[in-house]
């Protein structure tokens, strides 16, 4: 056992973390360090950038234009870009829709499509959710009729992340219906600048509009943008959802979380010592120091397992759930550390350039709120009930 | 011994229930009433005054009709089911308790506030107070016999909309001393006011002063009791307020486990799901029961009055989180949605265990008051 990276590795992230600290663009580094709203170009400059060195297609093999790391080096650029306060890579064209492509699209949509992701000329959206269908997807029910050279679609997408920004959304659509559910779905490439799209908001519990709805009428969607076989959509859409899943766990973020915690909780008093000096309070952020620590390594026994060829399985689902409930864990610590200063919510702090004085100090301003929407993370990407069923079901076998 | 309401007490709750429901389901969530200038609905609360709601939470020595820890837990209750955001909490209960415990001669002010007439709020919180009782760091000095206040009060309910302010200051002694405090009466349009909104679509203040004139009500060992009934008065009636909530959030997740279908069957009929609603209910009963043990002692002796709705707060700030956190959680995407009304319902929840100390805070009032 050895739980140190080699000086391969070492160097590597210094790398990163050098080039990082000059390419970062100090404006953005600032929002995302005070929870501030991002604009498309937010996250288009930090693509263009990571893209102008080669770094943006970590999950791709290097003769598309990706990086070609393994996943200890992958693990390694997300570690970075986290603590570098670096906006989030849009991971749908990068980690979802490029993966599914080179591994069953045409080669003219792999020439189309891949080089136009890497270039960010396209923003694509998942569309997979439906709203009679989440956790039970193939359940779904837009339909795509088959009319010579398009398929006519119609139906409706929800949740759909950063579809405000979206020019292209791939759907899982029926195309038969007269067959066990999962043998009737296709997968389609479609243009949200097609007639008969429309993204309308979906406003979340944060006030902040994160996701929205597609709604799909009468689209014509040519054939060529069908991806793989007609009815082999499922395939794909899981697939899809199995590939390279070590950075599910979130652990970069928590880490993070947990040294903000600390620092709060030094600089906020109770009964006349810090905080982190309280003997209730400090146990719960020990606790959690505890849990991070045991993910970190079982997050990088899975890496470590990935990089020998051994592709994980219920690891990710495992990895999933207990990284996200830690996730939680730390916001909530964040909000009871902050005690009566949760409770201001003052909207305009989240723009850039608010010049106000906030209520107290600025860290207690994005807290509460972000302890709301962290809940999202056991809810989306199949929830943690749902990851519980497929650990159930394909490791014990009952 | 039994649990149940008297036929006076089922009276008000009735009469209050058809009110607040005939207020507070005409409109979508109750942003409706708290953006309004106000921050709540002047002609709702005008109305619960001739209704004796807020006498509700006065004893009759003063003029009220209720005013037992039975009568706020009621009240509460109600106030949570329907998110109301009258200053009941703020004017109703904490500035009437606390103008009682100074044991002061402004019943003029009591019954201002029992006909709804004034807003009065109380300043006791201040930035980095903590949920600290007696860490009060804005001062008070007497300037030619009339005492001055300077410094700032944080997170004051209804402070936009008061008449009045009820400010605990420190006329000696370091910033946490027991003793050296005092209780004035300020009147608002003396006071620079910056009003926010919550988290949770509640109305709060910072109220600075700048040698503002003052009344002092009473001081030193009186003034830090007042403090205490009051902090502890708000606590019960928020933990009561916890408790509405935590049933309206348990009983719209039912609802929706029962219309919500997944893999062809309502996702109710998953027993996993129906574990996880049972120990929600199990959780809630627990909470309510301490709740209740508070109300009923809320006339005890200090210890056991004070250990109680400690207790009950610590309760409700587990079993609120818990609650929040899975309701939203078994609802799936529809529950981390703006327009869908358990948000408000979970965030309030959450954000109750911010009011008056959290549920760490009763934890050591628990163990203090028990004598640990
Ligand atoms: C912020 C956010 C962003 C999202 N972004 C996208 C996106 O970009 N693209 C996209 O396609 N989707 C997206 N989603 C959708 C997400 O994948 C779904 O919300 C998720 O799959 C759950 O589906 P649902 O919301 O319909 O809940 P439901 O499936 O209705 O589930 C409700 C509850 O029942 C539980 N449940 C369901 N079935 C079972 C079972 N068999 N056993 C036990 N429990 C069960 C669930 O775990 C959950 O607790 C996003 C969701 C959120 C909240």
């Amino acid at each position: 056992m050895d739980f140190n990276f080699t000086e391969q590795e070492i160097n590597f992230r210094n790398e990163i973390r050098e080039w990082l600290s000059i390419n970062l663009p100090k404006n953005i580094t600032q929002k995302v360090r005070k929870y501030q709203r991002l604009n498309k170009e937010d996250y288009e400059i930090f693509m263009k950038k990571l893209n102008e060195n080669g770094w943006l297609a970590i999950n791709w093999p290097a003769e598309y234009g990706g990086t070609g790391w393994n996943s200890v080096q992958k693990h390694i650029f997300e570690e970075e870009i986290v603590k570098a306060n670096a906006p989030r890579v849009v991971p749908f064209g990068l980690n979802m829709l490029g993966p599914v492509l080179i591994e069953y699209g045409s080669e003219k949509q792999k020439q189309y499509y891949l080089p136009r992701i890497l270039n960010c000329e396209d923003w694509w959206a998942q569309g997979y959710s439906e709203p009679g269908s989440g956790s039970d997807l193939a359940s779904l029910k837009t339909i795509a009729i088959d009319n010579g050279d398009y398929y006519l679609v119609n139906g409706q997408k929800t949740w759909t992340t950063l579809g405000q920004y979206a020019n292209k959304i791939f759907c899982l659509v029926k195309t038969n219906t007269n067959c066990k559910p999962q043998e009737g779905i296709s997968f389609l490439l479609i243009d949200i600048k097609s007639p008969g799209v429309e993204v309308k908001p979906i406003i979340t519990l944060d006030g902040e509009h994160e996701v929205n709805e597609v709604w799909l009428t009468n689209v014509k969607v040519p054939k060529e943008n069908l991806l793989g076989e007609v009815n082999k959509g499922w395939t794909y859409a899981k697939y899809l959802l199995t590939h390279e899943r070590t950075g599910i766990a979130g652990v970069p973020y928590s880490k993070k979380a947990i040294d903000h915690l600390k620092t709060i909780a030094s600089e906020i008093t109770k009964n006349g010592l810090p905080l982190i000096k309280d003997p209730l309070f400090s146990s719960q952020i020990a606790e959690l120091e505890i849990d991070i620590k045991a993910m970190e390594i079982f997050n990088l026994r899975t890496v470590s397992a990935a990089s020998e060829g051994k592709a994980p399985e219920m690891e990710s689902s495992l990895l999933k759930i207990k990284g996200s409930i830690i996730r939680q864990k730390t916001s909530d610590l964040l909000r009871k550390a902050i005690g009566p200063m949760a409770l201001p919510y003052i909207s305009e702090q989240f723009d850039e350039g608010w010049n106000e004085e906030p209520i107290g100090p600025a860290y207690a301003g994005p807290i509460a709120k972000q302890y709301f929407i962290n809940r999202k993370i056991s809810i989306y990407g199949g929830s943690n009930e749902i990851q519980k069923n497929i650990v159930a079901k394909s490791a014990f076998k009952l | 011994m039994h649990f149940n309401l008297s036929e006076e007490r089922k009276m008000l709750r009735d009469t209050i229930e058809r009110f607040l429901s005939d207020k507070y389901s005409k409109i979508k969530n109750h942003y409706e009433y708290s953006t309004l200038r106000e921050g709540y609905n002047v002609k709702i609360w005008n109305e619960s005054s001739d209704i004796g709601m807020i006498s509700g939470l006065i004893p009759p020595k003063y003029n009220g009709l209720g005013g037992s820890g039975e009568d706020i837990m009621i009240i509460f209750e109600l106030i949570g089911k329907y998110l109301c955001v009258e200053p009941f909490l703020s004017t109703g209960l904490m500035s009437s308790t606390a103008l009682i415990s100074c044991r002061s001669d402004e019943n003029q002010l009591l019954d201002d506030i029992i006909s709804g007439k004034k807003i009065i709020s109380f300043c006791h919180s201040e930035i980095d107070s903590r949920y600290d009782e007696s860490l009060v760091k804005v001062k008070a000095h007497k300037n030619k016999n009339i005492w001055h206040l300077d410094g700032t009060k944080s997170f004051v309910l209804n402070g936009d909309q008061s008449n009045i302010f009820i400010v605990s200051a420190r006329i000696s002694g370091n910033q946490s001393d027991k003793n050296g405090l005092g209780i004035f009466k300020i009147h608002a349009k003396d006071c620079k006011i910056r009003p926010y909104n919550t988290i949770d679509g509640y109305r709060c203040s910072e109220i600075s002063f700048d040698s503002v004139p003052g009344k002092l009500l009473c001081s030193d060992e009186r003034a830090y009791k007042c403090i205490l009934e009051t902090i502890f008065a708000g606590t019960l009636a928020v933990s009561s307020e916890a408790i509405g909530i935590m049933q309206k959030c348990f009983d719209l997740t039912i609802d929706y486990l029962k219309t919500r279908t997944q893999f062809g069957k309502s996702i109710g009929s998953f027993q996993a799901l129906q574990h996880r609603m049972v120990d929600l209910m199990i959780e809630i009963e627990q909470a309510k029961s301490c709740v209740m043990l508070a109300a009923g002692t809320y006339n005890s002796e200090k210890n056991i009055k004070y250990r109680n709705i400690s207790a009950a707060k610590n309760l409700v700030g587990r079993v609120g989180k818990l609650v929040a956190e899975e309701c939203i959680q078994l609802h799936g995407g529809i529950g981390m949605t703006w327009e869908y009304n358990l948000q408000n319902y979970a965030k309030r929840l959450v954000m109750i265990d911010h009011l008056m100390g959290d549920s760490d805070h009763h934890l050591e009032q628990f163990k203090k008051y028990s004598k640990y």
